[in-house]
């Protein structure tokens, strides 16, 4: 990786250490707080939770895409020796509308069973659990455990899910999204029509999904796992196990990194079924492929587009139509339509948009949250529509970008005003201005570098190169009238602050801002972050970019109210006004330098502790045309992929990617470029490599050999040309998140760059070989 | 179990007929993990040191013990030696598999897409597989294909090679930069003192599979006693020769060899182009 700066340089220490050589403060980038124990492998995830006593869960999956279940025979599973408990849906408490087999549930829609009942909606889903006093014999039991099944015809291609029987009784239908903007009978001089197909990427999480429940006295539940919404989590788990929310307790432990929702539900609450029934701690790790099971991927995508434009290439007309799979289940379909809807042109200008969007439900694995779902989608659809472009009025990508842009103030086709910065064009200028990437060399040592890999079998003379351009945008925060709010709680003593806030660093970097902004508030080096869990107050789901804004927001509160509280004595003493106070390196100091007090003197052994909360500016639904203020804010970034491609074998090595990107203000910028890394990679993966395929509903490579995920090989030389800080004022710190956007942008941007490569339409991603071989 | 010669590994064996052996442990662990594999009790091969190297013998063969590893294939006096073996084991997978994987252990998985596998096939090896008491030769095209399978106790201690001193390679096409296992390989080597071409195409069949009649047309093309030289549309007409030959029409439908179709199939077009490709560019570095 090469930057601009070498923020790296300076020394690093453990997190926790106050010594004087330690990045301090916001703006500076100190080393994430879980670096070192997961590099050293001595950070503890939840697969080696452990408590006296415990049983192991096991859990049998349908082998069916859909099916009904005629019965099931647990008796086999029961009588083996060691076995402590069998349970299926008639195990768990009526829902709160009265159906037998417990209450269904979900993020936003509560249509997924815990455990199936009656009928099983995709492979890999649910069906019965098991706890044994070992992991080989709940196994063994699981496979005891008979299932009659009558198969159903399974619906796998979504554009059948209109016409199919319903699947559910809630039907096929997740949303239909129109959006209806300008003149209908709008036309241009020149039109460019695409049919675009997105595949299924999945998170991978490579630590897969493991968890710990404990019996409580009161009759409650403990659950110790990575969760990513622990409140959310939390009171989805009470609801399906009959509980109050105050008797199920969620301990986030071991967040190996997580790019998606962590933990799908009826995980977690099978869990606290078994240990509930079995009255011991009960333990569960998922295997790879029920990892691939058990966790939603992002919506495969069939999108259909028409540009209309003047013969500069000035947008007059867009019109699409937007099918995402949803899978078997809504979880969140319903969001990822409206972020598809809603940027479906990009951040482009057009006075006329008609786009008609739907997410259904079919027989595949359930598509959920993923980094920049639905506007990811869109923008491989509209960036191809703009080279479509670009070629036929013959210009550069670049310039017929340039040519449509939006700029702050300009207005979404929903007709919400983008009031936050949108430095679209100048994200554009410097990577377009970056120099290039030196050209292959025929030469046998550079040879590992040719399409193909080392030892590969690349040949220079079949090599063309590629460049690519692509810009993404993406909301950050709930959208659409959803509650977003954060709560947390600083407390001072002696020397050092703590931050107690239910928000969880699922590797986006929370707890290390966390602390950085509490030693730009409060002036103390040595801040310790609480450990998760949702006794205490609610700070929301780690996804959207949400926590750097919402929950950053509410810690900065918190530590601003305390430094209040300690400085306003001091003030008062002084007769001088707060403001005329300062804090830094532990020592308080008046701007006349009279005063120089430590911290800890100040607080004459007292404790100070603030809570807080932060809640954005409130959200609306999209109307019927597609209408609404229903974002808070927009991510935006460039990006200029280069690529090598191998003509006749069709493989295709990603050499560079530039990015520039708007974050508003870079809070750690070390950090910043880490998370930019990651989102590249992510998308580089999704535009080459990644796709969980499916034939006829059924896994076909739920394995870490067959689902392909980049290595260090496959990922390019990222290079970051600028990071705009424009502050958003409506921002706590003007700071936007970063994460999602590079994600969204990358696979347009790699799949531009092999449209330049290879003159060949690049329709569909992830981008096989034959689709990389001309001639 | 851990012997230390291979009369103790033999014989440990025998003893226990349902011990099964293990190398570097990258193929049965897996099997392992996935719960396909159980076994009883395992032979731990890594101690027998004699068979982790090579020796000659009547000078125009190489005899390589199984426990040879990918990471000592692919050293510059092995790559020497047998330039397209040590090829393919540059390729088997990532570092730290390619540590301990060994040549042994990749040819009794004998999975389609295993890389020493045409190379072996190419080079016509032959293997010796022992047991308590007896050991015999096989070839390993019949090893592989099932005509002279390895035997329960059996364990398999040497592979021998002929030195040809000529040209090898071996190309692979993976989709992908990073580390992977073959969509197509093919492994091509020369054998002047017998004026021929060999060559097999790995990962497209359950066993490598040879174009005999390929080989033998090509043979004919090249300026044996000059500069090997050969026409450019001969180099590409082998390619396409030799895909035609190893993808069956009906390439990606069951019983693929006997399906009657009318033309080839989508994937058979694709995996043709692939095979032709990697032989073509074979043929024409080996020539280079
Ligand atoms: C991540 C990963 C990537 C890989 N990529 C590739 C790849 O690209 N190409 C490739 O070809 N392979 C690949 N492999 C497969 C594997 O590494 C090779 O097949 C390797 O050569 C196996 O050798 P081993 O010593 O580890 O075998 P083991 O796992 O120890 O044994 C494999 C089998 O062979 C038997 N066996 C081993 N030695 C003997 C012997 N001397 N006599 C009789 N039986 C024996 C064992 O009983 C077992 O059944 C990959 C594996 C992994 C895990």
């Amino acid at each position: 990786m090469t930057s601009p700066t070498d923020i790296g340089a300076a020394p690093q220490q453990d997190g926790d250490a106050g010594g004087t050589t330690e990045p301090f403060g916001l703006g500076s980038s100190p080393l994430r707080s879980d670096a070192l124990p997961k590099a050293l492998g001595i950070y503890p995830y939840a697969a080696d939770l452990w408590a006296e006593g415990l049983l192991w869960g096991a859990v049998l999956r349908s082998p069916h895409p859909h099916a009904r279940i005629l019965g099931i025979d647990t008796s086999a599973a029961l009588a083996l020796p060691g076995v402590h408990a069998v349970v299926t849906a008639t195990d768990l408490p009526a829902g709160p509308d009265g159906s037998p087999d417990g209450a269904p549930s979900g993020p936003i829609v509560a249509d997924r069973p815990v455990l199936a009942a009656g009928v099983v909606r995709h492979h890999g889903e649910p069906v019965a659990a098991v706890a044994a006093d070992h992991p080989d014999t709940a196994r063994l039991a699981v496979g005891l455990i008979v299932v009659e099944y009558e198969p159903l015809e399974a619906v796998t291609d979504p554009e059948q899910a209109f016409t199919a029987p319903p699947l559910h009784p809630d039907g096929n239908l997740f949303r239909h999204l129109p959006l209806r903007t300008g003149d209908p009978d709008a036309a241009g001089e020149i039109i460019v029509e695409g049919l675009y197909q997105v595949g299924r990427q999945d998170p991978a999480p490579l630590g897969a999904e493991a968890g710990l429940a404990v019996p409580r006295p009161d009759g409650g539940v403990e659950l110790h796992l990575s969760s990513t919404d622990p409140h959310g989590d939390r009171d989805r788990t009470a609801t399906c196990l009959g509980l109050e929310p105050d008797r199920v307790r969620l301990v986030v432990t071991g967040v190996p990194g997580a790019t998606s929702d962590r933990e799908d539900l009826s995980f977690q609450v099978t869990l606290a079924l078994l240990a509930l029934r079995t009255g011991r701690p009960v333990k569960m790790t998922l295997t790879r492929e029920e990892s691939f099971h058990t966790h939603t991927s992002r919506h495969p995508a069939l999108l259909r587009y028409r540009h209309h434009a003047d013969a500069d290439g000035t947008l007059v007309k867009v019109e699409a139509q937007i099918l995402l799979d949803g899978g078997a289940y809504a979880d969140v379909s319903a969001e990822a339509l409206a972020a598809a809807t809603a940027f479906s042109v990009g951040p482009y200008n057009c006075p006329n948009v008609f786009v008609d969007a739907w997410a259904v439900r079919t027989n595949n694995p359930p598509a959920g949250r993923m980094r920049g779902e639905g506007a990811l989608q869109a923008c491989f659809a509209y960036e191809s529509q703009l080279d479509q472009l670009a070629a036929r009025i013959g210009v550069d990508p670049v310039e017929v970008r340039r040519r449509n842009v939006m700029a702050t103030g300009d207005p979404l086709p929903t007709g919400q005003a983008v009031t936050c910065p949108a430095p679209v064009a100048a994200l554009l200028d410097a990577v377009a201005a970056e120099p290039l990437p030196a050209l292959p060399v025929d030469d046998p040592d550079a040879e590992w570098l040719l399409p193909g890999g080392p030892g590969g079998a690349g040949d220079p003379a079949a090599v063309r190169r590629g460049i690519g351009y692509a810009l993404g945008m993406v909301h950050m925060l709930g959208a659409e009238g959803e509650d977003e709010v954060a709560t947390a709680t600083v407390r001072v003593s002696g020397d050092h602050a703590t931050v107690i806030c239910a928000a969880v660093d699922a590797g986006q970097g929370f707890a290390t801002l966390a602390r950085q902004i509490v030693q730009s508030v409060l002036g103390v080096s040595e801040v310790y972050i609480a450990p998760a869990d949702s006794d205490q107050a609610v700070a929301g789901p780690a996804a959207r970019g949400r926590h750097t804004w919402v929950s950053g927001g509410a810690v900065e509160r918190a530590a601003l109210m305390v430094r209040h509280q300690l400085l306003q004595p001091i003030a008062a003493d002084f007769g001088m006004s707060v403001e005329l106070l300062q804090i830094a390196e532990g020592k308080i100091t008046s701007y006349d330098g009279v005063l120089g007090m430590p911290v800890a003197e100040a607080l004459e052994g007292k404790e100070l502790w603030a809570t807080a909360q932060c809640r954005p500016h409130p959200t609306e639904p999209l109307d019927e045309a597609g209408q609404g203020d229903a974002f808070v804010s927009i991510a935006f970034c460039a990006m200029r992929a280069v690529v090598d491609v191998d003509i006749e074998l069709g493989a295709v090595r990603v050499v560079e990617v530039t990015v520039a990107q708007e974050v508003g203000r870079a809070l750690n910028p070390r950090q910043i470029e880490d998370r930019i890394e990651a989102g590249v990679a992510q998308g580089v993966g999704l535009a080459l490599l990644e796709d969980l395929r499916t034939e006829g509903g059924v896994l076909a490579n739920p394995s870490l050999t067959g689902y392909r995920l980049p290595t260090a090989l496959d990922t390019p030389e990222i290079r970051v040309a600028a990071l705009l800080e424009e502050r958003d004022v409506v921002a706590p710190f003007g700071a936007k998140a970063v994460s999602a956007v590079p994600a969204v942008t990358a696979p347009a941007a790699v799949a531009a760059a092999v449209r330049a490569a290879t003159g060949l339409p690049v329709g569909r991603l992830p981008i096989r070989p034959e689709d990389a071989v001309t001639g | 179990m851990l012997p230390a010669s291979l009369d103790e590994a033999v014989e440990a064996l025998a003893a226990h007929p349902a011990a099964v052996p293990v190398a570097g442990a990258t193929d049965l662990m897996e099997a392992v993990n996935a719960g396909r594999l159980r076994p009883a009790s395992l032979v731990g091969l890594g101690r027998i040191t004699e068979l982790r190297g090579w020796r000659y013998e009547d000078g125009g063969t190489a005899v390589l013990g199984a426990g040879l590893t990918h990471a000592r294939m692919d050293r510059p006096d092995f790559a020497a030696l047998i330039p397209a073996l040590a090829d393919a084991a540059r390729t088997a997978g990532p570092p730290q598999v390619r540590n301990v994987g060994t040549l042994g252990g990749n040819i009794a998985t004998a999975a389609p897409a295993g890389d020493t596998l045409p190379v072996l096939a190419a080079l016509e090896a032959s293997v010796t597989l022992a047991r308590a008491g007896a050991t015999r030769e096989v070839p390993v095209s019949h090893l592989l294909t099932g005509l002279d399978p390895l035997r329960p106790g059996e364990l398999l201690t040497w592979v021998r090679v002929p030195l040809l001193h000529a040209p090898q390679v071996f190309l692979k096409a993976t989709g992908r930069s990073g580390p992977a296992r073959a969509t197509a390989s093919v492994a091509l080597v020369l054998d002047p003192a017998r004026r021929a071409v060999r060559c097999a195409v790995g990962a497209v069949a359950p066993v490598p599979l040879r174009p005999l009649e390929a080989e033998a047309w090509v043979a004919g093309c090249i300026d044996w006693d000059g500069s090997r030289e050969i026409d450019p549309a001969a180099t590409a007409a082998f390619g396409e020769y030799v895909a035609a030959a190893c993808v069956p029409d009906g390439y990606g439908a069951e019983g693929a060899w006997e399906a009657v179709t009318e033309g080839p199939s989508a994937a058979a077009v694709r995996l043709r182009r692939t095979v032709a490709v990697l032989a073509r560019r074979a043929l024409g570095r080996a020539l280079k």
